[in-house]
């Protein structure tokens, strides 16, 4: 269940930008990281025609070049083949180079000597503006000093210890003269000792699987050779071949970098050093709902491993996931992390899979792990509509036999297979998962039902499916085709049939397609997500009082609105109640959009009409009387209110009969609750009635708390205690002054504020199902504005309706009463001494309430026609006490002249080409590579492919 | 009687049962069913992503039932996931664990659920967990959850263990007296049971009470045809073809969204 505040979040959900879909594409960090280098560059994005070329490598490839701020950035025009993303602090050098006319090529070499040469296609004077701006956002790189911290960063990783050194070359060009020129870091690979690279808990207690098996000396063997040629993690080009050893599974040793690496999530890490441990130590010894459920979890999270039974695992995986908690408190702690962080621990350090975790929960799989799993259950929508697409008689045989896919499918998502397959399968589905995004999930499950099709076809309940798949999983190490005569086809695995068909037979599986369908589903995922919500909310009341389901039902949408609408930062509505669910608590703030939408007086409301339209305009109205009334409902002291206390406040007030009524004001105005108001409260319960009256027609009202307040100062004065002076005696601020009986009979005494009291006040209350619009009668464009969707631009088509409104003349604004009937002025006399004339002697007030009518309304202006006793309002020297001032009390003459009559009805696949030098290379692995892939080539063919192999050759421009 | 192998001959009497457990994370849920259905107990089970399911079949006088079991994930945050797993349940577990208070008031919460969402018919059974950590222990041995793993044992255990509850020692590590979850439960209609799933107490006979409890002449009536032409997957199939369900057809929509 998830509070209303998750869930309004999840409605004020923008979908991604095309700029930030780019730099998902390169696995950029969010643009927020990029700031600082925004600012000091003022841009944030070019892009250009390029063709890149890498020494020693036959094929170039024509594609588009990006410049971030601290990123270049390529890929190949099918998007696919090639990509990289090479962050600037790596540059050590640009130059142009001198190659045959109208060819303008840059090399780059990068720190440790690895040259990328870019011939730049577009336009001429495009290819000038962008050398510029990568010339100025280097300087910047260098101005932020990210390319010293470089030096130290690479330290941490095991490539370079894999990697001979190979400084010569690198010293050989740090003689040229070089746009940018740095420290050497080259030299210094020498140094980067075993000790020093970060690794997981498998190097303490070992790997998962038997190395000899899994290939992995010749496994890193192979990617010592991509890495020379190709650059290594910071600097990784993504030539088709490194899919493809991504794909027959990565080396132990270095999975870790690799993860990081491909799914971008170094790029953090070097960013942001140190702020692992410093998030930490921060909140060192704090405890929160989230470290209790980690705490719980800490010894079951693969309790095989043997480094989990150690305290040392235990710490460590305690650590990343606390980390994690702090770091995005919204998130918190979710199970599934647990098994997630404790498998990349095995193969990371404790930093690393901080910031993997990061980019897990924020960027591959957002929302699979918030209170609300909203990401699971989009998913999981998404995967069946692609099994209702991809494999339609197997989602028609689901339907006919009721069986819901996500029984099974939703912890494979959710745990990204780690809980489901064998671990050392489970890692080679997370290694293609890291390298090529989420796509990987929906491919690998579609795979999965495809290949057991026949056998799905045949189970009749949730029962049989699961077990199919258990069955189905333990068998992945088993070959694929037993029976087969050749020993090579024999030799195919299970698991690796699953990586073909999901590669070669789901290709169609895009990140963009998943994007659009995420898309399609999000706001259907969301109001399920709500319907529950609202359901489990309803359900956990302790009581609903005198209310029906529905009517509570329609309490808590109106509290939903007010947290969607309420401009306040989401975190302050959430606690944990008694039983640790998360409950919404809202703030005074949100009280006050809640109450407008409740009371009919909480809330400014005008009608608008311009000619073409009606329309409510409504705004939160402001007043002590609604402060007092969120203090009143907060029995438990906390600041906030729970949708009980509203329930329950809202119980308090709306069956009320009349003597209840004025029990229940008066003690909502008896602050200290003894029983009497002071003579200040008098007056504020005055202002309060005045605040409710206040867009009422007439002056009927007005009058009578006029009426009121003669009659309560009267009679509160009679009854204190006196001396013989025939004088007031002073009051104390907090000295009772009027008890409820009094009050009551104060009340009573006048037919207006007993009517109120009786039937109106409490029928101030409606629970009415929220309008999404408000609606729009008559006038021409009436239909026009219930097409527009949005609220912005039904407020700009307001405004604009507005505006031709009043050039026309026709555009009038009333306020909309709160209680909406016309009650008779009444006459002065009728009911006036409730107070003997015994106890009148000692009224001073009464000399005052003499006054001439005639004077007062000449003050006033002659639009307004007042009562005697308003007049006394301004007059009675009680109630212009010096400690305080009532704004209202005293511009009700004032907004009696502004007021208009009112009258208005109640309205209502990876491919790549053919790699033929590592054929020869042992235990055949390469083979297992190609299996994978067709021949497939986006590179240049001809003169183009010539011209740029050319540019390898060429010299540095003078 | 639980009977995992033995179900030849009956297959015409097979009744197929879902059941659906609940409860607040790490109060034992897992570990329950997997005493019931392996007989056996491991310290440290991972926690239930999304949701577990397992079959066991268990005889009553002439009758095998087919317990179909999900077992689901206790954090709050998969709630949302749980009615996938509870509708059409005929009967429930909702466990909570004796020494953590707040675990059964998590576990009203959701009989409330149950009660209000899930099959109008549905048997509901509330089991306090772990109360081997308030007994005082028979043996040293009884810590150690491999020793625990005797075969056949279920039947035999359960009766010796609770009579020799004591109220000293580790009696202090009780949050929630048996008493009290005795009477919300009779006031609510719900079986009770406090069990240990390391030791085996009151396991199998939570089942037991359900099978006792559950219609089942009324499944057998409305499945049989289907059940005997094949076997555990013929209730199901009969449910799908979307009339027949332990609460008749008519009362399939209202338990969707109750409220
Ligand atoms: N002493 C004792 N420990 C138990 C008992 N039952 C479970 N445990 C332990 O409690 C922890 C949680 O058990 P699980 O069975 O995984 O709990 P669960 O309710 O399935 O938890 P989730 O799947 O997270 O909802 C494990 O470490 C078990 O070993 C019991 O009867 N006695
Ligand atoms: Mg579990």
């Amino acid at each position: 269940m998830s509070t209303t505040s998750a869930i309004s979040q999840l409605r004020a959900h923008k979908e991604a930008s095309k700029d930030e879909l780019i730099r998902h594409f390169f696995s950029l960090p969010n643009e927020s990281a990029d700031v600082k280098a925004i600012t000091l560059l003022g841009f944030d994005s070019m892009e250009i025609n390029a063709v890149l070329t890498l020494q020693d490598q036959e094929d170039s490839f024509a594609g588009r070049l990006y410049l971030f701020p601290q990123y270049l950035c390529f890929a190949s025009l099918d998007r696919k083949s090639v990509k990289f993303t090479v962050p600037l602090y790596t540059i050590r050098r640009v130059e142009r180079l001198k190659s045959r006319a109208g060819i303008f090529a840059l090399s780059l070499v990068v720190w440790h000597g690895m040259s990328i040469i870019v011939q730049l296609t577009s336009l001429r004077h495009t290819a000038d503006l962008f050398c510029n701006q990568l010339r100025e956002a280097l300087k910047v790189q260098l101005q932020l000093g990210r390319m010293k911290t470089l030096k130290v960063f690479v330290k941490t990783l095991y490539s370079e210890v894999i990697i001979p050194p190979s400084s010569t070359q690198a010293d050989k060009e740090r003689e040229d003269g070089s746009l940018i020129k740095l420290e050497d870091g080259g030299d210094d690979n020498a140094t980067a000792s075993t000790e020093e690279y970060l690794g997981g808990l498998g190097l303490t207690f070992k790997f998962p699987g038997d190395a000899k098996k899994l290939r992995e000396a010749s496994k890193v063997k192979l990617w010592a050779e991509y890495f020379r040629s190709h650059g290594r993690h910071l600097t990784l080009l993504r030539y088709p071949k490194c899919t493809r050893l991504v794909q027959v599974g990565l080396p132990n040793r270095l999975r870790g970098e690799l993860w990081e690496t491909l799914s971008g999530s170094i790029y953090l890490r070097f960013a942001n050093p140190g702020l692992y441990v410093r998030i930490l130590k921060e909140n060192e010894g704090k405890s929160t709902m989230s470290t209790e459920e980690i705490e719980k979890d800490l010894n079951r999270s693969l309790p095989e491993y043997s480094a989990y039974q150690s305290e040392k695992g235990i710490d460590t995986l305690r650590r990343v996931l606390t980390a994690y908690s702090w770091k995005n408190p919204e998130v918190g702690y979710c199970q599934a992390m647990n098994i997630l962080v404790a498998a990349i621990l095995i193969y990371m350090s404790e930093e690393q899979a901080f910031w993997l975790l990061e980019v897990l929960c924020d960027r591959l799989v957002p929302g699979y792990y918030s209170p609300s799993m909203y990401g699971t259950l989009l998913d999981q929508r998404v995967f069946e509509a692609l099994v209702q697409r991809c494999l339609p008689i197997i989602h028609d045989h689901f339907q006919e036999v009721d069986v819901q896919l996500s029984v099974a499918s939703l912890p494979w998502f959710l745990s990204l297979f780690i809980n489901s397959m064998p671990m050392i399968f489970a890692f080679r589905v997370v290694d293609c998962f890291f390298a090529m995004g989420p796509k990987v999930l929906f491919q690998v499950g579609l795979a999965i039902l495809k290949i057991n099709g026949e056998k799905l076809l045949q189970i009749q309940d949730d029962g049989g499916f699961i077990h199919l798949m258990r069955e189905y999983f333990a068998s992945l190490g088993d070959s694929a085709h037993p029976y087969s005569n050749d020993p090579r086809v024999r030799a195919i695995t299970n698991f690796q049939e699953l990586l073909l068909i999901s590669f070669r037979e789901f290709s169609i599986i895009t990140d963009e397609l998943i994007a659009s369908e995420r898309r399609r589903f999000r706001s259907q995922i969301i109001s399920e997500i709500e319907a529950f919500s609202k359901r489990a909310a309803v359900r956990n009341l302790k009581t609903m009082g005198r209310f029906t389901k529905d009517r509570t039902g329609l309490i808590y949408d109106v509290l939903f609105k007010a947290v969607c609408d309420a401009p306040q930062p989401s975190l302050e509505h959430e606690s944990l109640d008694a039983n640790g669910r998360p409950e919404t608590r809202i703030g005074l703030q949100t009280f006050k959009v809640f109450l407008s939408n409740v009371a009919t007086w909480a809330r400014d409301e005008t009608i608008v009409s311009n000619g073409f339209q009606e329309r409510y305009d409504r705004r939160v109205a402001d007043h002590d009387l609604i402060n007092r009334l969120f203090y009143f409902w907060d029995t438990q002291d906390r600041g906030t209110l729970t949708f009980q206390d509203l329930v329950t406040g809202l119980d308090g007030v709306m069956f009320n009969d009349l003597m209840a009524n004025i029990e229940w004001f008066f003690t909502l105005h008896d602050k200290d609750k003894d029983g009497s108001i002071t003579k200040d409260e008098v007056l504020q319960l005055s202002e309060s009635l005045l605040f409710i009256f206040r867009y009422e027609i007439g002056d009927g009202y007005l009058a009578s708390v006029g009426r009121f307040l003669t009659n309560a100062f009267e009679f509160g004065d009679a009854l204190l205690p006196h001396g013989d002076d025939e004088k007031v005696p002073e009051v104390a601020p907090n000295q009772p002054y009027l008890t409820l009986a009094t009050f009551r009979m104060v009340v009573l005494a006048d037919e207006v504020l007993e009517s109120f009291f009786e039937t109106d006040f409490s029928a101030s209350f409606k629970l009415e199902p929220i309008p999404d619009d408000q609606p729009a009668t008559g006038g021409f464009l009436g239909d026009l504005i219930s097409n527009i969707v949005t609220e912005d631009s039904k407020n700009i088509f307001n405004k604009l309706a507005d505006g031709i409104g009043k050039t026309m003349g026709k555009h009038k604004v009333n306020y909309r009463p709160s209680i909406g009937k016309t009650v008779p002025l009444q006459e002065p006399k009728m009911r006036e001494s409730i107070v003997s004339p015994s106890m009148r002697k000692a009224s001073s007030s009464s000399n005052v309430s003499q006054l001439s009518a005639s004077t007062s309304t000449t003050a006033l202006g002659d639009s307004a026609s007042l009562s005697p006793e308003l007049s006394t309002l301004s007059l009675n020297p009680a109630v212009t006490s010096p400690a305080y001032s009532f704004p209202l009390v005293q511009a009700v003459t004032a907004a009696i002249m502004e007021r208009t009559t009112f009258a208005i009805d109640e309205a209502k696949d990876e491919e790549g080409e053919e790699d033929e030098e590592d054929v020869d290379l042992e235990d055949g692995l390469l083979e297992e590579v190609d299996a994978f892939l067709e021949a497939h080539d986006s590179g240049l063919t001809g003169a183009e492919a010539e011209a740029a192999k050319d540019l390898l050759h060429a010299p540095p421009m003078k | 009687m639980a009977d995992a192998n033995d179900a030849s001959g009956s297959a015409d009497k097979h009744v197929q049962v879902k059941l659906v457990l609940l409860g607040e994370a790490a109060v034992g849920k897992s570990s329950v069913v997997m005493r019931f259905v392996n007989n056996e107990f491991q310290a440290n089970k991972e926690p239930t992503i999304g949701a577990a399911f397992l079959t066991q079949k268990c005889r009553l006088e002439d009758r095998v039932l087919r317990y179909e079991i999900w077992d689901t994930a206790g954090q709050e945050r998969f709630h949302s996931l749980a009615p996938m797993y509870y509708r059409n349940a005929q009967a429930a577990v909702v466990v909570y664990d004796v020494t953590k208070a707040a675990s059964l008031e998590k576990a009203k919460s959701w009989v409330k659920e149950l009660q209000r969402q899930a099959n109008p018919n549905i048997v509901i059974a509330l089991a306090g967990n772990k109360v081997d950590l308030v007994t005082p222990a028979p043996a040293a041995e009884t810590s150690f959850a491999e020793s625990e793993d005797e075969p056949d044992d279920a039947t035999a255990t359960p009766g010796e263990i609770s009579a020799s509850a004591g109220s000293h020692g580790p009696e202090s590590l009780r949050q929630v007296p048996k008493d009290e979850a005795q009477a919300y439960a009779t006031e609510a209609g719900l079986l009770f049971f406090e069990t240990s799933a390391k030791t085996g107490e009151g396991v199998v006979e939570i089942f037991t009470e359900i099978a006792k409890k559950i219609p089942i002449e009324y499944i057998l009536s409305s499945t049989r045809g289907a059940a005997g032409r094949n076997g555990a997957g013929g209730a199901r199939g009969t449910a799908a073809g979307g009339d027949v369900n332990l609460d008749g057809a008519g009362k399939k929509a209202g338990d969707a969204c109750n409220c």
